[in-house]
């Protein structure tokens, strides 16, 4: 090795200083005609003859030593038979002897490029393993000259990088520098999003290398902006959305599975271990600014309840000592709030994200559990009296008041999410992210300085405009109890996720998360009692979906009904977003609505229909409610409900119906054909007359009273009814949904 | 030491033999001690040597007395033994000597025989001391007996016993000093001046393969020898450079040679083709000129030692030309076959020559080159090289001078072969040179002209 070395320095010594130009055109001439007849002579020798072709080169440098040709022609035979030191030493010769040459140059930076590329291939390697066999020196330089070649930002850190990389010595005078300009290359190309090329080099491979590298004394308040910038791109990385393009670009490419930052190789565009990397950084940023807490600790949800003793003594803290230790707070509780946020969000939405996988079936729409709709009213009432402040409205309705917030909060205490366990394996997790992300938040909401320092991350890194982290918020708020703040938050989102008529949405994905919003705003309304927007919103919903063609199987939501048995009625569940599972809960959000209402003290015939219509969805479970309305018809000697024949198809319900007309029965009046005295009881009913949903052509005037006529169309009328009753439910109750949307909407306050 | 003998003459050979050697043993060691410089051996004890090991008869009237097979076997035994027990390398040595420096007496011969059993017998099973002393003797002793030494380790382990030649590939590792002498010599014995002065195929690929390996390996001894003046007259050179050299550059002719001969005797044996042994051999060559720059500077010796003797080289061009002439006489039916191989072997000549020269391996200048290449046909690379590099001088590099003496002396303006100086005088052959080839044009040397052979592009 040495031996070459100083070879080398000889051929250097033997090139004496430059002499008068003597006759030098011809002469010029003529030697170079020499070299190109060794060379050529070289060159017709290599395939057969390798080793006189090498003797022919050695001959022709000796001849004429300052040829850059002859050399290059010997570096080539022996780089094309990929002889990795001796090609090593003829680089080091042409780097040393010709360093004006652009052969020389561009080879340098095929070498250069091999290395930072991530290929495998044989000559790749071999260029790799070419680079190894020069000395440290010489790489340091042709690493340092390389780069200054570059006028490519990218790959002019790229290639400092690798510098860093073997000479971590050189960390301390580029390592800064490198990374500063990554961070300004980031402001002057105008990339718009934290997951650019200079971020993820800055934050992967330059950061790393700063922060590790002893020898450097950073200013505390430059390594938490180090550490803020990784964070924001590995939360950006990890959260990066299917479409690509965040809120504000929906139109970027989208639909290809892989992923590839702009400026980077695919390879390279692969982070792996995200989260564990950024507390990688976190772990080394905290040993290096002095924070609280051992340095071991190595779990998110370690660091939690560690920051939660820290917030305690926190008030007790002054001067620096408090800065640092609430800047540990809010930088360490933003990081647990954003992963276990998305954590969850990956279990509710995982269609938002790129590379989260969709185990379970998503997403899911956190709504008030509705499963003891079909419990007696009076202790609904009375649970639902418990729950919400109510007052008697001067018309005799109920209103509840609409929530504050120190409600809201109390109420957001041990509230239980419930879930369909088979539908969604890992729901114990989720709701222990769920949980976890409520309180950071909360922790960062603890003190007015965490949250006024947590309020400048989310501004830097524009959080508002994250659609995961909004969603999740509106979740939060929703569990909390803010069910006004849910809705406005809900509003905002269904205004930028209304399918644009002119747009196409591939995935059907803006559709189903418009479908999402108006649930979880309808199940908000209904919170608040404000049943006639829930139900406006639930019909709008139900407009949009098809029915099932099957019924859905009971079993599941039977096993779901015997655990909940129990429940208060504050709880939540989350529920899957997908027509098998909406059209129920829309049916049964609906039920719950007419329920108060139908069984008041005053005869609301409209209501109780509606309530019996509805009731014949997952019969018979409502079974002792509907014997509850049985019993008020009976009280009040007559019904009326003329939709009666075009939405009750259940036999036992008809049965029922039947037999009340009956003498046994108490001869009860019914009026459920169409047009049958609608004017009987005016004051009982708010129906409008122009109803467009009537499907008969109806004589306002006409006031048949009960007749022979009629009787004997009411008996037509239950046999044709037995005979549909094969109907598939979930159409006909779907129809009556979107035939009586206004009826329905209107006869609610 | 008389009483010694009085004490050896009733033994029985193999143990008079013994106790001689072990009182050598202690003679020498003593002597060691003693101080005394240089430690002489006293001719008494290399009249008993001569007498009770090598059994030489002391006079006509007294025959020698006879070993058997046997006894012999066992002495060489008791030899190996002994040397590979004396810890003291200066005492091996002297007892080496006194067993094997020739004394240009009649004992010679069975000095040689012995000490040709005795080398082959340390090669067999690995004795490295005894290899070494043999190294030092083939580095003082007349190139005539070093040859013949390398003559019988060839026989026995190339020609006698097949497949034995891997046990002489051994000596490579196990004594380096021994293998370049062993090159040296083998390489001047086999001049390829004959079949017989051919190497066998299995040396020549073991010497490539070690050259091959470890380039450096031919300078071991040159590297450890202190320095050059102290050579003893007609020894072996003190690399094997000349010899390989000679070797690659004869070789197109000499192998052409035998191929013709096989064809003419109708033998369908497939030789394997020699020629890729003598390209990776030349290039090897090179490549130690190469290495030479650095050691020679280390040694302070640049310029001023010369590797390769320019009358072997006289001798080579010579030979060379009244080869090419044979060459061009008798072939009249592959005549491009014939010329292709003449230029090879020219090729070899210029760039062994012109490397060697660049590297401080030959000091001559290009004029002294160009008389001894005089009678050589034409070939293209010979007259760049005789010619030497075409000298300008841009504003960047300036080519470096070939490694001559009158180079380092005199200022540029009068080197000889400047183009500059006789830019368009042809060289006329030099008239002094001892030409005997009458019928060879010789080479028109035109200095700084276009070559003919120039591409015209």
């Amino acid at each position: 090795m040495l031996g070459w070395l100083a070879d080398a320095a000889i051929t250097l010594l033997v090139m004496g200083p430059s002499r008068l130009p003597w006759q030098s055109s011809a002469l010029r001439q003529m030697s170079q005609k020499d070299c190109e007849f060794l060379v050529k002579r070289a060159r017709e020798l290599v395939s057969d003859d390798p080793y006189a072709a090498k003797a022919w080169l050695i001959t022709a440098r000796t001849l004429y030593p300052a040829d850059f040709n002859i050399q290059y022609e010997m570096y080539n035979i022996e780089r094309n038979a990929e002889r990795t030191a001796s090609a090593g030493r003829l680089l080091y010769d042409m780097f040393i002897n010709f360093p004006d040459q652009p052969t020389v140059w561009r080879e340098i930076s095929v070498i250069t490029a091999a290395l930072r590329s991530d290929s495998q291939d044989k000559h790749a390697q071999f260029l790799r393993g070419l680079f190894e066999t020069l000395p440290g020196r010489v790489q340091c330089e042709m690493l340092l000259k390389a780069t200054e070649q570059c006028f490519n930002t990218l790959e002019k850190a790229e290639m400092l990088l690798l510098l860093l990389k073997r000479f971590p010595e050189s960390v301390v005078q580029h390592g800064v520098n490198l990374g500063e300009t990554l961070l300004e290359a980031e402001v002057s190309e105008n990339v718009e999003t934290p997951v650019n090329c200079f971020r993820k080099l800055f934050v992967c491979d330059v950061l790393p290398l700063v922060i590790n590298n002893m020898d450097m004394r950073l200013p505390a308040s430059l390594m938490q902006k180090y550490m803020l910038k990784a964070a924001e791109f590995y939360i950006g990385y990890v959260t990066r959305s299917q479409e690509a393009g965040s809120l504000k670009s929906p139109s970027v490419s989208r639909g290809s599975q892989r992923y590839v930052i702009d400026g980077l190789s695919e390879k390279s565009s692969v982070v792996i271990e995200p989260w564990e990397r950024l507390l990688d950084i976190l772990a080394v940023v905290g040993a290096r600014c002095e924070w609280q807490g051992d340095k071991g600790q190595r779990s998110y949800v370690d660091m939690l309840l560690r920051l939660k003793e820290l917030c305690r003594y926190l008030p007790g803290l002054e001067g620096d000592t408090r800065s640092r230790c609430s800047s540990q707070v809010v930088i360490c509780a933003a990081l647990v709030l954003f992963r276990s946020a998305f954590l969850y969000m990956s279990a509710i939405q995982p269609t938002l994200f790129q590379g989260v996988n969709a185990l379970s079936l998503g997403p899911w729409i956190l709504v008030e559990d509705l499963s003891s709709v079909y419990n007696d009213v009076e202790v609904e009432r009375g649970a639902v009296k418990h729950a919400h402040k109510k007052r008697k409205l001067a018309d005799g309705r109920e209103k509840t008041m609409s929530s504050d917030d120190e409600e809201g909060l109390g109420k957001g205490r041990g509230r239980h999410i419930l879930v369909n366990k088979t539908e969604m394996p890992n729901w114990s997790e989720t709701l222990e992210n769920f949980c976890t992300a409520r309180e950071s938040w909360d922790l960062l909401h603890s003190h007015e300085s965490l949250e006024t320092e947590f309020k400048k991350i989310c501004a830097s890194w524009k959080t508002d405009s994250w659609l995961w982290f909004r969603i999740f918020l509106t979740d939060m708020i929703i569990y909390q109890g803010h069910y006004r703040k849910a809705l406005s938050s809900l509003h905002q989102m269904v205004a930028v996720l209304q399918p644009q008529p002119g747009q196409q949405s591939p995935s059907g994905q803006a559709s189903l998360e418009h479908h999402r919003a108006l649930i979880q705003q309808a199940s908000c309304h209904y919170a608040l009692g404000e049943y006639r927007m829930a139900c406006e919103k639930l019909l709008d919903v139900v407009s949009g979906l098809v029915p099932p063609n099957q019924e859905p199987t009971k079993t599941t939501e039977e096993q779901g009904r015997v655990k909940t048995k129990t429940r208060k009625g504050n709880d939540l569940r989350l529920l899957p977003c997908n027509s098998k599972a909406i059209l129920p809960f829309c049916l049964q959000l609906m039920l719950a609505c007419f329920k108060l209402r139908a069984f008041t003290d005053n005869r609301d015939d409209l209501s109780l229909g509606h309530v019996v219509v509805l009731l014949q969805y997952d019969w018979p479970h409502g079974e002792m409610l509907f014997l509850k309305a049985v019993d008020k018809i009976c009280q009040q000697g007559s019904f009326q409900y003329e939709n009666f024949f075009n939405y009750v198809t259940n036999i036992d319900m008809l049965e029922e119906f039947a037999y009340l007309r009956t003498p046994e029965g108490g001869r009860i009046q019914l009026e459920l054909l169409p047009n049958q005295g609608m004017l009987i009881n005016p004051s009982s009913s708010p129906i409008p007359v122009t109803l467009p949903s009537f499907p008969t052509s109806r004589h306002h005037t006409v006031t048949r009273g009960i007749t022979k006529g009629v009787k004997e169309d009411f008996r037509l009328a239950m046999e044709r009814q037995v005979s549909r009753c094969g109907e598939n439910l979930l159409s006909v109750l779907h129809r009556f949904c979107i035939n009586e949307k206004i009826i329905i909407i209107q006869s609610l306050p | 030491m008389g009483d010694i003998r009085q004490s050896l003459l009733p033994r029985d050979v193999l143990s008079a033999a013994k106790e001689l050697l072990y009182h050598l043993d202690i003679y020498i060691c003593n002597l060691v001690q003693s101080g005394r410089q240089p430690p002489q051996v006293d001719s008494k004890t290399l009249e008993l040597v001569e007498e009770f090991i090598l059994h030489a008869p002391k006079d006509r009237n007294t025959p020698g007395r006879r070993m058997s097979a046997l006894q012999e076997l066992q002495l060489l035994e008791i030899m190996c033994s002994c040397f590979q027990e004396q810890s003291r390398d200066t005492v091996r040595q002297l007892m080496f000597s006194a067993l094997f420096s020739l004394q240009g007496n009649q004992a010679d011969e069975s000095r040689m025989a012995l000490l040709g059993k005795l080398v082959s017998m340390a090669i067999a099973v690995g004795r490295i001391p005894i290899l070494e002393c043999a190294a030092t003797w083939l580095q003082r002793t007349h190139c005539v007996y070093c040859v013949r030494l390398a003559q019988v380790l060839v026989d026995d382990y190339c020609s006698m016993v097949p497949g034995s030649v891997p046990t002489l590939q051994n000596i490579h590792s196990a004594s380096p000093r021994f293998c370049c002498q062993f090159i040296t010599a083998v390489t001047t014995l086999y001049d390829l001046t004959s079949e017989e002065l051919t190497p066998p195929l299995e040396l020549l690929q073991m010497i490539v393969s070690w050259i091959q390996d470890d380039p450096r390996l031919v300078l071991i001894t040159f590297l450890n020898t202190p320095l050059s003046g102290s050579q003893p007259i007609s020894s072996l050179d003190v690399t094997p450079l000349g010899g390989l050299m000679r070797w690659c550059v004869k070789a197109p002719l000499a192998y052409r040679r035998d191929k013709k001969q096989v064809l003419t005797n109708g033998s369908t044996e497939n030789e394997p083709d020699t020629g890729p042994l003598f390209s990776a051999l030349h290039l090897s060559v090179l490549q130690v000129f190469m290495l030479l720059p650095n050691i020679l500077n280390e040694k302070g010796l640049f310029g001023r030692l010369a590797l390769l003797q320019m009358e072997s080289l006289a001798a080579l061009t010579s030979d060379l030309s009244r080869l090419l002439d044979q060459a061009d006489k008798h072939t009249h039916t592959s005549s491009t076959d014939t010329h292709a191989l003449s230029q090879l072997t020219l090729d070899r000549l210029a760039q062994a020559l012109q490397v060697a020269m660049a590297n401080g391996a030959l000091l001559c200048s290009r004029e002294d080159l160009r008389a001894i290449c005089s009678r050589l046909p034409h070939n293209n690379l010979l007259q760049l090289v005789l010619s030497g590099p075409v000298m300008y001088y841009n504003n960047i590099h300036t080519p470096p001078l070939a490694f001559s003496p009158h180079a380092a002396h005199s200022p540029i303006a009068s080197h000889p072969t400047h183009p500059a100086h006789t830019p368009h005088t042809p060289h006329t052959p030099l008239t002094n040179h001892p030409s005997s080839h009458p019928q060879y044009p010789g080479q028109p040397f035109m200095t700084g002209m276009p070559f003919p052979f120039r591409p015209s592009h």
